[in-house]
């Protein structure tokens, strides 16, 4: 990794991450604060349990809400954040290496003695990093606000840390796979394309799969098989099992990309 | 220094490199001639280890230019042909960017050259004209005082003032034993500073001369208009190629036969002279030719 490559693609994208760092933070917060609104409110759970089954799954109140924990999960986790990190990785991805490959602007960095796996891994770098920082400034926000602004609930910290962990570790492998096509592409828009569409796909099938019974083996194409909030804070899911093997699967996609980037013709 | 060797990469049948090989030994300037989309940047990329010949090889100072190209750089400055930045940086944030991957420190010779260039470092990139962002790449590549030089069209966006700051600054560099391969499209440029020079197109090297001999080859018309129509008799019947324009005007094809060109007028009344601009196709005729016979 090259340090000041590393800090001057922190610094270029910095304004980017921090804005999604905001809008998370500031979602996470208002929906903690509002939560003992909804707790109290009679007939709550009574209005979701008449639901269609299939609905309720998909915005992620299966059980109705029995906790704060169940709520941030569903509610947050399982929609707007999962949109918002979806975003940031299919954008960032398709910045680090298409970009620069298709500007041409690659051709300074390697115009220097740094090798392209050198430069791969500072950009890899790059993109995991700004995922860690608004994970990490969202988990910090939603504790602090369970702790100071509402009274009279808890949120299950160690459950709640340990979803957002899986929650980068599913993300990183999306980045691994978006920026393995960033790393072969040589046109941003084809990158960006190509990685959003898969990505998409992957969250439709998600959907659809949620939806019935019938639909339920669609869920095994998708990634976010992996990725079920509500059952994550609530311990349902095998997280040590699902963890390594994202970690190990997100290692693989990034040193196939790195690899592939070194051998591969540039046009620059 | 530089070495080509069968270096071949085919895009079609068409397109790409075939074949190529040339030298370009330390302390020499090689300039590199051929029209647009002959393969000029793609013989640059390959030296600079962005693309992986399909046979042949390239090699700087004895290591092969695909499998060491990280250290290749660290002797080497490279100009791009077409110059984008990163985004969001000044002109001087990019130099210490790049002079801070290089792990180089000193700052000395590259603000003498921002001195001499006269650039405006402080500027956003994405402000910065064509000519500007020229200088910018101009500095990076020679502000570690890099042993090999390798520019794709240096010139181009320069003005002639900044034009000839640059070529002081190329016979500089060749003073101190630098080597230099630079491309371009305009023959004055090369010609005044090259001391040998390939000549490329469709992917083909079809020569390879040193200067001089090149000189000798280099057709220029000139326009001259004389005061009578004797004068105009006495240039027409030379052995020189000529071509009636006008009233009293005539092109005069020289090419090599310079002395006798100018001891014809000598013995005429000339109220104008002037030289037409000139493409490269024109000047490189000579060898254009050769090829398409060969064919």
């Amino acid at each position: 990794m090259s340090l000041p490559l590393f800090l001057a693609m922190m610094k270029s994208h910095g304004k980017l991450i921090a804005g999604f760092i905001y809008g998370a933070a500031a979602y996470i917060v208002l929906i903690i604060w509002i939560y003992p609104s909804i707790a109290d409110m009679k007939g709550f759970n009574d209005m979701i349990a008449a639901l269609p089954e299939g609905m309720r799954k998909l915005i992620g109140m299966e059980n109705g809400i029995n906790s704060l924990s169940d709520y941030v999960a569903g509610e947050f986790y399982g929609m707007l954040f999962l949109i918002i990190l979806m975003v940031y990785v299919i954008l960032t991805s398709t910045r680090v290496m298409a970009r620069l490959i298709d500007q041409g602007s690659m051709a300074y960095m390697l115009a220097t003695p740094n090798s392209r796996v050198k430069v791969a891994i500072t950009q890899a770098a790059v993109l995991l990093t700004g995922l860690a920082l608004i994970v990490g400034f969202t988990t910090l926000s939603g504790i602090a606000a369970s702790e100071w602004l509402i009274q009279g609930y808890q949120l299950d910290i160690p459950s709640f840390i340990r979803m957002n962990v899986l929650t980068f570790l599913i993300f990183s492998t999306i980045a691994g796979y978006c920026f393995f096509i960033s790393s072969v592409s040589n046109d941003e828009k084809k990158a960006l394309g190509i990685s959003a569409g898969i990505t998409l796909l992957f969250y439709m099938l998600n959907m659809a799969g949620k939806l019935s019974e019938k639909t339920e083996w669609m869920l095994n194409f998708s990634i976010f098989k992996w990725y079920d909030p509500v059952k994550l804070i609530n311990n349902e899911m095998d997280a040590i099992w699902i963890g390594c093997s994202l970690s190990i699967s997100t290692f693989l996609l990034f040193m196939v990309s790195v690899i592939v980037f070194k051998n591969r013709n540039l046009p620059l | 220094m530089i070495i080509v060797k069968g270096l071949s990469k085919r895009f079609t049948e068409e397109k790409g490199l075939f074949d190529l090989n040339f030298e370009v030994q330390k302390g020499e300037v090689f300039g590199y001639i051929g029209p647009n989309g002959a393969g000029k940047s793609t013989t640059i990329r390959h030296l600079m280890g962005f693309m992986k010949p399909d046979s042949g090889h390239s090699s700087i100072d004895g290591m092969d230019c695909w499998n060491n190209a990280a250290r290749i750089q660290e002797q080497t400055g490279y100009l791009p042909g077409e110059i984008v930045f990163l985004e969001g940086m000044t002109g001087l944030g990019f130099l210490s960017l790049v002079q801070k991957m290089r792990k180089q420190t000193s700052t000395k010779r590259r603000d003498e050259l921002i001195e001499r260039f006269q650039l405006d470092v402080k500027a956003p990139i994405r402000k910065m004209s064509k000519g500007m962002k020229q200088k910018v790449g101009i500095i990076a590549a020679f502000m570690h005082e890099p042993q090999v030089l390798i520019l794709d069209e240096p010139t181009s966006g320069l003005d002639p003032l900044m034009q000839r700051v640059f070529i002081d600054l190329i016979l500089e560099e060749k003073q101190n034993n630098k080597t230099i391969l630079m491309s371009s499209h305009s023959f004055q440029e090369i010609e005044r500073t090259c001391d040998s020079a390939g000549i490329i197109k469709d992917g083909k090297l079809v020569a390879l001369e040193d200067m001089h001999r090149l000189r000798t080859v280099q057709r220029r018309v000139f326009e001259v208009k004389v005061k009578s129509e004797n004068d105009m008799n006495t240039i027409l019947h030379s052995n020189l190629d000529t071509e009636v324009k006008g009233e009293r005007t005539v092109h005069v094809t020289v090419q090599g036969n310079d002395q006798e060109f100018l001891q014809l007028l000598s013995g005429c009344e000339v109220q104008h002279i002037d030289t037409r601009p000139q493409d490269l196709e024109d000047i490189f005729m000579h060898y254009y030719d050769r090829r398409e016979v060969t064919k």
